[in-house]
């Protein structure tokens, strides 16, 4: 398309289009102040318009403000708790008081258990998690980019996000036997398609200039994906591993629960189902407000900076 | 030096246009939208290209730029990769100032000290030194297409290092901006175009922005695109300039009315 280039003896260019301009007579004097007057101009256009992206209140204002209405929520629920133990409408067995299952956790925490059963049950969790994470996203960016792929696998992957992946247990268990396979088979199962799916979602939203701008600039397939596809489409990649670690962690939940062995270690799950048999239930309460509590710190510690990190860097969130 | 000079006319044009056609679609359903369109661009030039919607203005800078193929027909470029600004500023959200103007540099293997010292230097050249750390939703919208004009010079003058010229394309790159912005980047541009030398295809539909930044006004028709008239433009002012904007405004509703009769 190009011809190769001989023009080594051309004049340059940027005086052959001035040239002509400032040579005309009626309109150079006026050039040089019109120039000055833009110039000035530009500056104050640009202090006008340009967006104010401070912060608008304090730094104690902010964190009162995010971490005032939950903590007064949880007051609000625990009250609520305690008052109905109070009027005693319900057992003893049925519910305890919030000091009982207190004192429940402490002992836990004291004899040191908690630990155990908190590190058999989030190292699982993390383990299978990248598994997943690793496997979804191939598929993803295949189910992205490759039609056949999407119309092929597309609608199953998308219901398997619809079927609660305990209903694999089952199969699991025939299949593995009561052994960390089964788990980990039941939490990928359970990830892979929210991964998959938050991927295809952030790349369906990419706008599709910026793949053009990518390609005019010279970018072929796999710059175009690292500096263009990839970062562009990270806020949908990142909103489905959130929810791929949802789903993981509630799958294991689930397994763990179902699939109670000695063999398996003592995770939550176990903690919880031994909770069951023996009708204990500020066990049960403990095993629950413990499974919570892991949920909520993981989305608090890992989800929630790096999704603020990433949506205030593209102007999607006021940081 | 035993160099074999080619073609000698090469050496005056930076693009030549000869018979472009570009169909879209098959068989009874196809659209002509471009029907053997000649042009030329010489280096450093800056030529308007005008027409009322679906002359296919759009088609021939996609055309030029590589982003489509033509039906039939050459285009020769003696310049660099020609470099594109889009009406959408096109900025890569999640990228700062800098790293948004060097990007192109990037993807061309530049080295980093290189880089940074081409980016200073095109932010001063588009006045927005010492916004370089922000992201784009930090500024307005006037800013963001000047940080896209960098971008684009940035592709463009890289190109152009290794003795080619420069070739920016336009797409209307001013017609999402208010009045006031529009009047003031446009004589940025014109300062930019006479500091750099590149040559310039702006695609527009407002006759009298075509008229004063252009050196030559194209008219193109539309349904399917041909170049129906060319007006040298250059350096016009007063009252010359509302003559020239007139007379091809007219000529533009008479090319516009004739569809209305077919």
């Amino acid at each position: 398309m190009s011809t190769e280039d001989v023009t080594t003896g051309n004049g340059t260019p940027g005086e052959n289009g001035a040239e002509p301009l400032s040579a005309n007579g009626s309109h150079s004097p006026q050039q040089t102040p019109e120039v000055a007057d833009a110039d000035a101009a530009i500056g104050g256009l640009d202090a006008l318009d340009a967006p104010d992206t401070r912060p608008t209140r304090s730094v104690p204002a902010r964190i009162l403000s995010s971490v005032g209405p939950p903590v007064l929520a949880l007051v609000l629920l625990i009250g609520v708790w305690q008052a109905i133990w109070a009027s005693a409408v319900l057992e003893e067995q049925q519910l305890p008081s919030p000091l009982t299952v207190a004192k429940v956790t402490w002992d836990l925490i004291q004899t040191g258990q908690v630990w155990e059963f908190l590190w058999t049950s989030i190292h699982r969790a993390v383990i299978g998690f990248f598994i997943a994470l690793a496997a979804a996203t191939p598929l993803g960016l295949a189910l992205a980019r490759v039609k056949v792929v999407r119309t092929g696998l597309g609608p199953l992957v998308s219901g398997l996000q619809n079927l609660p992946s305990v209903a694999w247990v089952p199969a699991a268990v025939i299949w593995f036997g009561l052994t960390d396979t089964s788990i980990y088979f039941v939490v990928l199962l359970g990830a892979v398609p929210s991964i998959a799916n938050g991927l295809v979602a952030g790349i369906d939203q990419i706008p599709p200039i910026l793949p053009r701008v990518g390609k005019v600039m010279g970018a072929g397939t796999w710059a175009s994906a690292r500096h263009i596809l990839l970062p562009a489409a990270l806020p949908g990649y990142l909103a489905g591993m959130k929810q791929g670690w949802a789903f993981s962690w509630r799958s294991l939940m689930a397994a763990e629960l179902i699939a109670s062995s000695p063999e398996l270690g003592n995770g939550l799950g176990q903690y919880l189902h031994n909770g069951m048999s023996l009708f204990d239930m500020p066990m049960v309460i403990t095993g629950i407000l413990l499974i919570l509590l892991v949920g909520i710190g993981i989305e608090l510690l890992v989800f929630a900076p790096l999704e603020r990190i990433t949506l205030s860097a593209r102007g999607l969130r006021k940081s | 030096m035993a160099v074999a000079l080619q073609d000698p006319v090469d050496t005056d044009v930076a693009v030549r246009l000869t018979g472009l056609h570009k169909v879209f679609g098959q068989g009874r359903r196809a659209v002509t939208a471009l029907d053997g369109i000649d042009l030329s661009v010489g280096p450093g030039e800056f030529v308007c290209l005008v027409g009322a919607s679906g002359c296919g203005k759009t088609t021939l800078l996609n055309l030029i730029a590589g982003l489509e193929t033509p039906s039939s027909g050459r285009i020769e470029l003696t310049t660099s990769r020609p470099a594109v600004m889009f009406q959408e500023h096109a900025l890569m959200p999640w990228l700062t100032v800098n790293r948004n103007i060097e990007l192109p540099l990037r993807l061309a293997g530049v080295g980093r000290a290189e880089r940074q010292a081409r980016v200073a230097e095109l932010l001063r050249l588009v006045k927005l030194e010492g916004t370089g750390g922000k992201r784009p939703h930090e500024l307005s919208g006037g800013m963001r297409q000047r940080v896209s004009l960098a971008r684009s010079l940035a592709s463009a003058v890289h190109g152009a290092a290794d003795g080619k010229q420069a070739l920016l394309l336009m797409d209307e790159p001013f017609s999402a901006l208010d009045a006031i912005t529009r009047d003031l980047l446009q004589s940025e541009l014109l300062r930019v175009w006479r500091a750099t030398g590149t040559a310039v295809v702006f695609v527009t539909h407002d006759v009298r922005e075509a008229v004063r930044l252009g050196q030559r006004v194209v008219l193109l028709s539309s349904r399917p695109g041909r170049v129906v008239d060319q007006w040298d433009v250059e350096g016009l002012g007063g009252a010359d300039e509302l003559t020239a904007v007139d007379t091809i405004s007219a000529k533009l509703r008479e090319v516009i009315s004739s569809h209305a009769a077919a």
